[in-house]
């Protein structure tokens, strides 16, 4: 079908690209990384006769012209501990258009869990433009096993 | 860092990356320099662009955005009145038309899905005064949920109301929006043809020269009145030239679509070249001449508007097909 985005090299390449993050962890400022996946998306904000479900590729407009999102992130942390490396936070998310239907300026609310040490819960709100290939999202997880603030420099294409 | 501070560090940089004879590096410098400038001003802007005494007039807004008047309808291709189109490259005059003054549209088309021809704030801009915007085929992914009636119309394909008719018609280009989107986004670029009360108007977006498709446009609407035809950017050719026709090509289209005038678009509005504002339509003029085509060129200014076909004066005989290049 013409328009619908489908599964090339480019895409996993994008895939790939992680988004850098500082962590605050354990009482220092850590580095990691964060991957994207969004197993399913829904956008409010096309065209009610233009298909608004995607499952995994999502295209930038479809994202921020106005959806929500579950979305599932693999996640990186130069942590001391190897246990606390690797983890996987998992939750949905919403994105608004603010300028231009979404392509100059969007934002997002979410809210998360992640597995770190355990598990824990975390809200999140970002802000996007570039057609939403560059952000800045800003996580907060009152539970204490978890990374209190993270903040992630995000590139993400689909 | 402060902002007097920022600009000729900024400006520095890009100079040094336009140095380095990089094209891609010489693109970005020169579409971003008028990031810090002040687009050109369009004095005596049309406020009433409506007019009694025209069957068909055309008001230049810029780029490959026409206001076009068939009758009493009102049809605007291509619209962008932002200050720059995505977010990086910025006018080199302002629109020739102010949005206040822009009247009820009855149909928006859309050539294609670059954010030179697509521009999401300037459809918001204009949001009520629009009754319909018509997409390339494929290019229903990227509208927003506009309450206006929005459609695709694949090649060949019709949209017919108030006894109007907008048919898409071929022409070569590209569809992607983002570059990345290049793998699927295959089909989302198009031409237009409108009709009403036998008048015919051609629009070609951005285009290449491919004669096959003027020609067969030809075959199918016989008697176009004027054609809207893009003639830049120019440079660098071997890069431009699959895409987009220099004013020589728009000229041999001209003749391939029989039509009886032509008015240059896509020049000289926005950077997207390495083009120097002017040789475009220097270039159009010398080929005019060249293939003694002068008569049938109206050329506008930003901001002008001419009536092309003047109610109670229907055009004479349409231009001999003897001068279409076979």
């Amino acid at each position: 079908m013409s328009g619908a985005a489908v599964p090339d090299v480019v895409w996993v390449a994008t895939q790939a690209v992680p988004s850098p993050e500082l962590a605050s962890f354990d009482h220092a400022t850590r580095f990691g990384l964060r991957w994207q996946v969004t197993p399913l998306l829904y956008s409010f904000g096309t065209h009610r006769s233009a298909r608004r479900w995607r499952a995994f590729i999502a295209e930038p407009f479809t994202r921020h012209v106005g959806s929500v999102e579950l979305f599932a992130s693999p996640e990186y942390m130069a942590a001391d501990r190897a246990e606390d490396r690797a983890s996987l936070r998992v939750g949905t998310r919403s994105y608004f258009p603010i300028a231009s239907r979404g392509e100059y300026l969007s934002v997002s609310l979410g809210a998360s869990y992640s597995t770190l040490r355990g598990g824990g819960v975390g809200y999140e709100a970002g802000a996007y433009t570039l057609f939403g290939v560059i952000g800045f999202a800003l996580t907060y997880s009152p539970s204490k096993e978890a990374a209190t603030w993270i903040g992630t420099l995000r590139f993400r294409y689909f | 860092m402060d902002r007097d501070a920022a600009i000729p560090l900024l400006l520095s940089a890009l100079t040094a990356l336009s140095a380095s004879g990089c094209t891609a590096s010489r693109f970005a410098g020169r579409g971003m320099a008028p990031l810090f400038s002040t687009p050109r001003e369009v004095p005596n802007k049309i406020a009433s662009p409506i007019r009694s005494d025209a069957r068909v007039a055309v008001l230049w807004v810029g780029h490959a955005t026409v206001l076009l008047q068939m009758d009493d309808k009102v049809f605007l291709t291509d619209p962008v009145f932002t200050g720059t189109v995505g977010e990086l490259s910025r006018r080199l005059v302002e629109p020739g038309i102010d949005v206040d003054a822009v009247p009820a549209v009855d149909a928006v088309v859309i050539s294609h899905l670059h954010f030179d021809h697509y521009s999401m704030g300037s459809i918001d801009a204009l949001g009520p005064k629009i009754r319909r915007l018509v997409l390339p085929g494929g290019g229903l992914v990227y509208a927003a949920d506009w309450s206006f009636d929005v459609r695709e119309l694949p090649r060949w394909s019709t949209w017919s109301f108030d006894g109007a008719k907008i048919t898409a018609v071929p022409v070569r280009h590209v569809g992607w929006r983002y570059g990345i989107d290049r793998g699927w986004m295959d089909t989302s670029f198009t031409g237009y043809v409108f009709e009403y009360h036998g008048l015919t108007v051609y629009f070609g977006g951005d285009t290449g020269y491919e004669p096959s498709f003027f020609r067969e446009t030809a075959r199918r609407f016989p008697s176009i009145d004027l054609a809207l035809l893009p003639i830049a950017p120019l440079e660098p050719r071997d890069f431009m030239e699959r895409n987009h026709e220099d004013p020589r090509e728009a000229l041999l289209a001209l003749r391939d679509l029989g039509a009886r005038r032509m008015v240059p678009i896509h020049f000289d509005t926005f950077v997207n070249s390495l083009d120097e504002v002017g040789d475009a339509p220097r270039a159009l003029d010398r080929a005019a001449k060249e293939m003694h085509l002068e008569d049938r060129v109206e050329r506008l200014a930003i901001g002008e508007q001419r009536v092309i076909v003047p109610r109670g004066a229907r055009d004479a005989a349409p231009p001999s097909r003897a001068g279409r290049r076979e």
